[in-house]
């Protein structure tokens, strides 16, 4: 009995979700955080959702645990240390803002001079990278939070997105047509690329230093070290986000067209693709442990998607079949919260599988 | 081409929301030793309660971290010490339900490798690993 893709939705953004990120692996599991927009800029009286607020939970069940009140402005980006024990957050209100995860107590605000996009944990915590519409990649001293950042110049346009590489000896930084490369002890660059069209996403997985860069309908893979390209995928709609499998057996990537589609990395092919979100995808995320992926969306939810449908994980329940009977087989246990009425909603709510190749899912 | 029949993978329920009144960070959350400790006043008979109530939390949340110690463990090479200053080296693979026996592969004796083992919890005096 081939079984098909339930998502689960994560309520509790009402506002488009921007972005979203993963924790490591740490002794209480793995966390999310994911940033949205506050109310449209161009209502300011109204209340409640006027700020964005970045919302930090339970990486393998999608559960809440806090929110992360004190922005006064959209929220760009947000990003947990290795460890879960802290979260940053860039806003449109020219801060970014460290904060205790664990408490959701407001450790530091770093006063910028334009909208911030863009923040990233040093491996050891010790340091943060921030980038925006300034131009500027700053690096502060978390341990010493009076001290004026560390600058680097040069972009020619608003900075999108800036992550440490290489062990934090380098900074990959993207713009709107370029991707450059920096080496963090001298400040300087080191080599960049050039694009016809606006970079949307940028990615780097460390193991195997690669980077994975979206541009129109393309997901490019390059060195992270060399830049180099390695390959890319046309997808057939616009694309906003990607993600590489942990073992890099395959990507998911969503954009305008609101469908997550799943590519095998190797061959390129499209294995799968999900209808599921009411808006244009913004963001997509592997988890550390590559068992599930998470779709941020301008409808304003978190999704979380199986990696390998079926598989006993999380929140998703594997059913085996009833050994005497030949009929259909249906879940012998009873889910106390859940009727099977409701199974069946959760599941077709919007989502409608298209397998391009054979039901058996190849995972 | 007929489309195969599929059923939606069951859910145990949805991932909880927010509580819609507060901004979370449960106190008696699962990192809740993580944050630091608020210094509380001796004398009032209600903080006794609560420190009874404290120390039941550390003991289940040290109760965890045991537990997940032992998740760690699984595959990796574990020295254990035993009585009389025996020491043997062994895959660890699991134990029971009361931790009363590890069962482990590869087990390195004085008189040979084991391929499989039970250890008796009670013949153990302490036990390394690397993560």
């Amino acid at each position: 009995m081939a079984m098909r893709q339930t998502p689960l939705t994560c309520s509790g953004h009402t506002r488009p979700v921007v972005d979203l990120a993963f924790s490591g692996i740490t002794p209480y599991g793995y966390f999310l955080i994911s940033a949205c927009k506050g109310a449209g800029q161009h209502l300011p009286r109204l209340s409640g959702q006027r700020y964005g607020k970045p919302m930090l939970r339970q990486g393998d069940t999608g559960d809440w645990i806090g929110t992360f009140l004190g922005h006064k402005g959209a929220v760009w980006g947000a990003t947990l240390n290795k460890d879960a024990t802290k979260a940053a957050t860039a806003a449109a209100d020219f801060t970014a803002k460290v904060w205790d995860a664990v408490s959701g107590d407001e450790l530091m605000t770093l006063a910028h001079k334009h909208i911030v996009k863009t923040v990233d944990f040093t491996q050891d915590s010790n340091y943060l990278l921030t980038g925006g519409q300034d131009k500027l990649l700053r690096i502060y001293d978390l341990n010493k939070p009076e001290a004026e950042p560390k600058e680097i110049s040069g972009h020619t346009s608003g900075i999108k997105k800036a992550l440490w590489c290489s062990e934090d000896k380098q900074i990959l930084s993207a713009d709107d047509k370029t991707v450059r490369l920096w080496d963090h002890a001298t400040m300087t660059e080191v080599k960049s690329l050039n694009f016809n069209m606006s970079v949307s996403s940028m990615e780097y997985i460390p193991e195997g230093e690669i980077l994975v860069i979206t541009y129109g309908r393309s997901i490019a893979f390059h060195s992270a070290v060399s830049l180099d390209p390695i390959k890319s995928f046309e997808a057939p709609a616009t694309i906003n986000s990607a993600s590489l499998h942990p073992e890099k057996e395959f990507l998911v990537a969503g954009g305008e067209d609101f469908k997550l589609y799943k590519y095998d990395y190797n061959s390129g092919e499209e294995l799968e693709s999900y209808k599921g979100h009411f808006g244009p995808i913004h963001c997509v995320r592997f988890s550390p442990d590559g068992e599930l992926y998470a779709s941020g969306s301008e409808d304003g939810t978190l999704r979380l998607w199986q990696t390998v449908v079926g598989k006993t994980y999380g929140l998703w329940k594997c059913v085996l079949p009833e050994e005497d009977s030949g009929e259909v087989a249906k879940p012998k246990i009873g889910f106390p919260e859940t009727t099977e009425e409701e199974l069946e909603e959760i599941a077709s709510e919007n989502s409608d599988c298209i397998y391009s190749s054979t039901p058996d899912v190849k995972a | 081409m007929q489309t195969p029949v599929t059923i939606p993978v069951p859910v145990l329920r949805l991932p909880r929301g927010p509580d819609g009144f507060s901004r979370g960070f449960a106190p008696d959350g699962r990192r809740a030793l993580l944050k630091p400790e608020v210094p509380q006043i001796q004398e009032c008979p209600i903080v006794q309660e609560s420190l009874e109530s404290q120390e039941q939390r550390a003991r289940a949340a040290l109760r965890e971290r045991y537990l997940r110690s032992l998740l760690a463990m699984v595959g990796r090479q574990v020295s254990f010490t035993l009585h009389e200053g025996v020491r043997v080296a062994a895959h660890f693979g699991a134990t029971d339900l009361d931790v009363a026996n590890f069962y482990v592969s590869q087990l390195q004796t004085p008189i040979g490798v084991q391929a499989e083992a039970l250890l008796r919890c009670s013949d153990i005096i302490s036990y390394t690993f690397k993560p």
